[in-house]
């Protein structure tokens, strides 16, 4: 399914923003908000996993019902898992385009991977004290 | 303990009856002193001109809206810039230059002590931040009062006392130096996008007028004791017709104190004006002399425009959106509340414009037609009128009419039938500028007890000497060797230390921030009024005990005290 | 013990009306303040000691070690990028400027993938603006487009427009009319009196749209623009223009969306508009509590407010060119100091990427997600917490947060400033 992606701030994921090794922040930053049509469109229920991809990147994530999305748009909060999905290119602003990527969404069963794998991906090392 | 010996120096010292005398001049500790020891440190100053360190009584150079001005000006800021040399930081800016610029460019012209012109209370701390970062000058700020909610109650209610609790509870702590009011009534008009229009029409739901909101705070003014008077930006500043605003203004002004005037009335160019519109203003700047010659109790500065682009910043809020309205450059606003308002836009001063021509004219017939020059001190309300660096020149125009008289050759035709300039003969002797530049301003703002303005024995060795030989120079006729001279100083000298070279400087700052703490009797005090607290929690957005600047922004501090008579 | 009149230090609101309650040197409660105040003060997992990592993996090593580290890399770097500073306090900021200044880095805040775009249309058009206070106690008419204030800055409305008590304002949400305007339906917008759904891009023309209507030039407009009704846009440009006060605040949506700063630019010009008719004003909703902070202090410094380049040996400026998500996608940095920021979460992956390429220092209490990207992480104070400094809110007012209790990590400014101290004297030799 084609959409558009919007990123932001939500209340959860600004509580946990400070503990980002933390569960909490996994939970709210690795979430794909869908409107319940196009989740029924796609064939899946809030709560199941879909793979969205952009010109930037593949990511995995946990979709939720909401209604205020709209229809052929998917909210992801900002985090390190929107942003596999946003590139790097400004227009000569500075500013990505944080708002508005054509994005692919596919239902899936992969798993959504663990901050530090996303991060490793990128050529990190995870830190485990 | 370090000595310091200035030797061969051609000193102008006003305050000390001082003019043209060859001398050395002894320091030590930052003081000047009788005589020091063989082991000191020798400067030869060749003979040269040698005055006190400058004095700028009102200048923009630190705190919002001017750092505002700044950041929405990109393009001055590569106008100015300047690469890192020695001790000298990265500096950028050139109607608004940043702090070090500012402090750097000052240094150069031989100043050691700037008033800011205009500090919101709310905002303090921001002002005092950029001072610490304008390490070569003591600093002191004008605090805003103009459109203060609880000076406006009690001047409503006649209560003089009031006002000065509240002004000696401010002033103490947001650690400001003088009360400063900017189109009294009119910033808070300005709350609901209206202006006044007269010094008697009443502030919209406080009703007062500003010719009261004045008068009263002159009054807590005198009760309190502050070194400076009143610092006044008269209401309708740029309006065809103002000077009648000005005149009744300064009728208002009692003479209540001995040492220094009772009113310091700013930037008086932009309120000298006769006409109707802008297509018949012209000079009033003889009116408002006479006003002046004939009250010691009121003093001002010229406001002097020089052609070319700056930027204005003022408190005045509507004056600003008017430019705006006129220029439609890129305007910016800010109100304070329950404290003042603000407005910044960038104008271009042109010789094409007649109106510009003869506001040029106006600062200069100020100055010349001014009999005492204690009462009309130099400045440009920087960068108002023009960038602080323009002010050699300003020297060049008052020493020589020959200069005069080929500016104005170049002026907008129509020049010279709305002005007087150019039948003005006076020329400013070298005496005269150093009262007009230095000695003035002391005397004016009550630092003269700080050792600021002079060069006696006890005083603070800020000292400027720049390459005039004044015996072998005459000003008239040799108005670019005035120039030159005064743009930048052989040496700049601050608290015994030389901190400028030849336009560089050399070491590190550690200014000083004068402010004031006036106390008054407990019984009045606001801070334990439970109205006062009560009516600061619900309409401030701040909480009151995280309102005073706490101490540590004024590492060297110097606090002024004074003792209100009630 | 409970402490009064506490600065929270998370987002651009500022909030000082915050009491706490400490047990020693542990936070115990928060009262007064929104859900993010009460993670920010309550939560724990701050990194203990400074962290290196090596071929084998993560060493804990001494600040002594870590501080020489960071000084090698930055002074051994062509062209280090120093990045972040929004979270914490000016004299940090401040150190972190002349550190630039003195190597030839490039120095850039958060602002750069926030308000930088604000900034810019500031730059073409200025700011006609004001203190909260003025809103507070003046506006009747709120407006707050692209932005989700209940849910980023949830106590703005509490405390500065729609549910405050102002002196003018005295039946607070009763006097006044709530206008937002937003792609989405979100809880702001369950607050508000008039709600404009717009097409996602479709701000521009709506401002466009409602600048038109302002001066009298509704016939040019089509039935619809963006996604909303004319009837619906001549209805708002009514009620803005009766306002005695209006107050418009604006988020991401304008600057993150694509037309950026111009969608902001338009939305000043619009206030501009409406300022020849009654009182308005315009504001950006800051996202971290002191980002303003380091515009201030980056500007007094060095002319401009984020991206400057010292490379030259002057202050240059130039964003798209010397914004940190373009100098790291350039691969253009080979040295990175990161403050109080987490661009490993909010950049670009490609972007962050490279961070973990080149030598990254991190100096941040936390464990983030620049923790695994980095090179060496130095633990530091909570500006607000455990250290004491300046930060200015949204509307710039500056207010000096307080030190509620005591810690052994050294003040960020404090090991900024051996950093600094032990460059100059490199230098010098």
């Amino acid at each position: 399914m084609k959409a558009t992606l919007n990123t932001g701030r939500t209340i959860h994921q600004g509580m946990a923003v400070e503990h980002k090794s933390s569960p909490d922040y996994t939970a709210a930053v690795s979430i794909c908000y869908m409107n319940p049509v196009d989740l029924m469109d796609l064939g899946i229920e809030g709560g199941a996993r879909v793979s969205v991809t952009s010109r930037a990147g593949r990511i995995v994530l946990t979709t939720r019902a909401a209604e205020e999305v709209n229809q052929g748009e998917v909210f992801v909060p900002l985090g390190p898992y929107a942003n596999h999905l946003i590139s790097a290119d400004t227009h000569a602003t500075g500013m990505p385009d944080f708002k508005g990527e054509p994005v692919d969404v596919t239902s899936t069963h992969e798993l959504v991977k663990d901050i530090d794998s996303v991060m490793e991906e990128l050529g990190g090392v995870r830190y485990d004290h | 303990m370090t000595e310091l010996l200035v030797k061969n120096a051609c000193v102008f010292d006003p305050l000390n009856g001082i003019s043209m005398e060859m001398m050395d001049i002894s320091i030590r500790d930052g003081r000047v002193v009788e005589s020091v020891s063989a082991t000191a440190d020798v400067i030869d100053a060749h003979g040269c001109l040698t005055l006190p360190g400058g004095i700028d009584s009102h200048s923009h150079v630190c705190g919002t809206k001017v750092n505002f001005g700044r950041y929405m000006s990109p393009e001055d800021m590569r106008a100015g810039r300047t690469a890192r040399r020695g001790k000298m930081h990265i500096t950028s800016g050139y109607y608004v230059p940043t702090t070090y610029g500012n402090s750097y460019r000052y240094s150069t012209m031989g100043y050691t002590t700037v008033l800011e012109g205009a500090m919101a209370p709310l905002e303090a701390r921001h002002t005092h931040e950029e001072f610490t970062a304008t390490p070569h000058q003591d600093m002191m700020a004008n605090t805003l009062f103009d459109g203060n909610w609880a000076i406006m109650e009690a001047v409503q209610k006649r209560d003089t006392r009031r006002a000065a609790a509240i002004v000696a509870w401010m002033l103490s702590a947001v650690k400001g130096y003088s009360i400063k009011l900017t189109n009294p009534g009119g910033t808070e008009a300005w709350g609901w996008g209206e202006d006044l229009t007269s010094i008697h029409e009443l502030v919209p739901n406080f009703n007062v007028t500003p010719a009261e909101i004045i008068t009263t705070m002159i009054a807590a003014n005198e009760l309190l004791h502050l070194p400076h008077s009143v610092h006044l930006h008269c209401n309708n500043l740029g309006k065809p017709g103002n000077y009648e605003t000005t005149l009744e203004t300064f009728d208002l002004v009692p003479d209540r104190n001995n040492g220094r005037q009772t009113l310091y009335a700013t930037h008086v160019q932009f309120h000298a004006y006769g006409g109707t519109t802008w297509r018949n203003i012209n000079s009033k700047a003889e009116e408002i002399t006479r006003s002046v010659n004939a009250k010691p109790q009121i003093v001002m500065d010229m406001g002097q425009i020089m052609f070319g682009r700056t930027m204005t910043m003022t408190a005045d809020g509507p004056m600003e959106f008017n430019l705006y309205c006129l220029h439609h450059n890129k305007w910016s606003n800010h109100d304070v509340e329950l404290e003042t308002a603000s407005g910044i836009i960038p104008v271009l001063y042109s010789k094409k414009s007649l109106v510009n021509c003869v506001m040029w004219a106006i600062g200069l017939e100020l100055a010349l037609l001014t009999k005492n020059p204690y009462q009309c001190l130099l400045a440009t309300d920087n960068p108002n009128g023009a960038p602080f660096v323009k002010y050699p020149e300003i020297i060049g125009l008052l020493m020589s009419k020959r200069y005069r008289d080929e500016e104005f050759a170049t002026l907008h035709e129509g020049t010279g039938q709305r002005t007087v300039i150019s039948s003005i003969d006076r020329e400013m002797d070298w005496n005269e500028v150093a009262i007009m530049t230095r000695a003035g301003q002391a005397k004016a703002l009550g630092i003269i007890p700080q050792g600021k303005g002079h060069l006696g024995v006890g005083a603070e060795a800020d000292i400027a000497i720049y390459p005039i030989r004044c015996r072998d120079v005459d000003p008239s006729t040799e108005y670019r060797k005035v120039i030159e001279g005064f743009q930048k100083t052989m040496y700049t000298i601050k608290r015994g230390r030389i901190i400028a070279r030849d336009g560089e400087v050399i070491v590190e700052g550690a200014n000083s921030t004068f402010w004031v703490n006036p106390s008054v009797p407990e019984e009045i005090s606001v801070a334990s009024d439970p109205e006062f607290v009560k009516k600061f929690e619900e309409y401030y957005t701040v909480r009151m005990g995280n309102y005073p600047v706490q101490d540590v922004y004024l590492p060297r501090g110097k606090c002024i005290r004074t003792e209100a008579v009630l | 013990m409970i402490i009064k009149d506490v600065v929270c230090p998370f987002c651009g609101c500022l909030c000082d009306d915050l009491d706490v309650e400490v047990d020693g040197q542990k936070i115990v409660k928060v009262q007064n303040g929104c859900t993010l105040a009460e993670s920010t003060f309550t939560g724990s997992n701050r990194l203990p000691a400074p962290i290196r990592r090596t071929a084998s993996g993560w060493e804990a090593i001494s600040y002594d070690d870590a501080i020489r580290d960071a000084v090698d890399i930055l002074l051994s770097a062509d062209r280090p990028l120093l990045y972040g500073w929004s979270s914490t306090h000016g004299e940090t900021q401040s150190f972190g400027v002349h550190i630039a200044e003195l190597i030839g880095g490039v120095i850039d805040n958060t602002s750069t993938v926030c308000h930088g775009p604000s900034i810019l249309a500031i730059q073409e058009v200025g700011h006609p603006g004001c203190t909260l206070g003025q809103v507070k106690n003046r506006a009747d008419v709120i407006v707050y487009w692209g932005c989700n204030p209940t849910e980023a800055h949830p106590r703005h409305m509490s405390r500065y427009t729609t549910f405050a008590t102002g002196f003018f304002v005295p039946e607070a949400q009763r006097g006044r009319t709530v206008i937002v305007v937003d792609t989405r339906r979100t809880e702001s917008a369950e607050i508000a009196d008039e709600f404009i759904r717009i097409k996602r891009g479709g701000d521009y023309e709506v401002l466009s749209a409602l600048r038109a209507i302002v001066r009298g030039k509704c016939e040019v407009l089509p039935r619809e623009v963006a996604g909303v009704s004319r009837e619906q846009l001549v209805r708002i440009a009514e009620i803005c223009k009766k306002a005695k006060f209006g107050a418009i605040f604006f988020g991401l949506g304008l600057t993150m969306s694509a037309g950026k700063y111009k969608n902001v630019r338009n939305a000043i010009e619009l206030t501009d508009e409406l300022n020849r008719h009654t009182k308005f004003t315009i504001s950006p909703l800051r996202g971290h509590a002191n980002v303003y902070g380091s515009n201030e202090v980056f500007t007094w410094i060095t002319g401009y407010p984020y991206a400057v380049d010292f490379a030259r040996g002057i202050a240059f400026y130039n964003p798209g060119e010397t914004t940190a998500v373009d100098i790291l996608r350039r691969g253009e940095c080979d040295a990175a100091l990161i403050v109080a920021s987490d661009p490993g979460a909010h950049f670009p992956h490609s972007a962050a990427a490279h961070l973990a390429k080149i030598p990254t220092i991190l100096i941040d209490p936390h464990q983030t997600a620049t923790t695994p990207l980095c090179r060496l992480q130095i633990p530091c104070t909570m500006a607000g917490i455990d250290a004491e400094g300046t930060a200015y809110r949204m509307d710039g007012v500056p207010i000096r947060y307080k030190k509620i209790i005591e810690s052994s990590y050294p003040d960020d400014a404090d090991l900024l400033r051996q950093i600094h101290d032990r460059i100059m004297e490199a230098k010098r030799a």
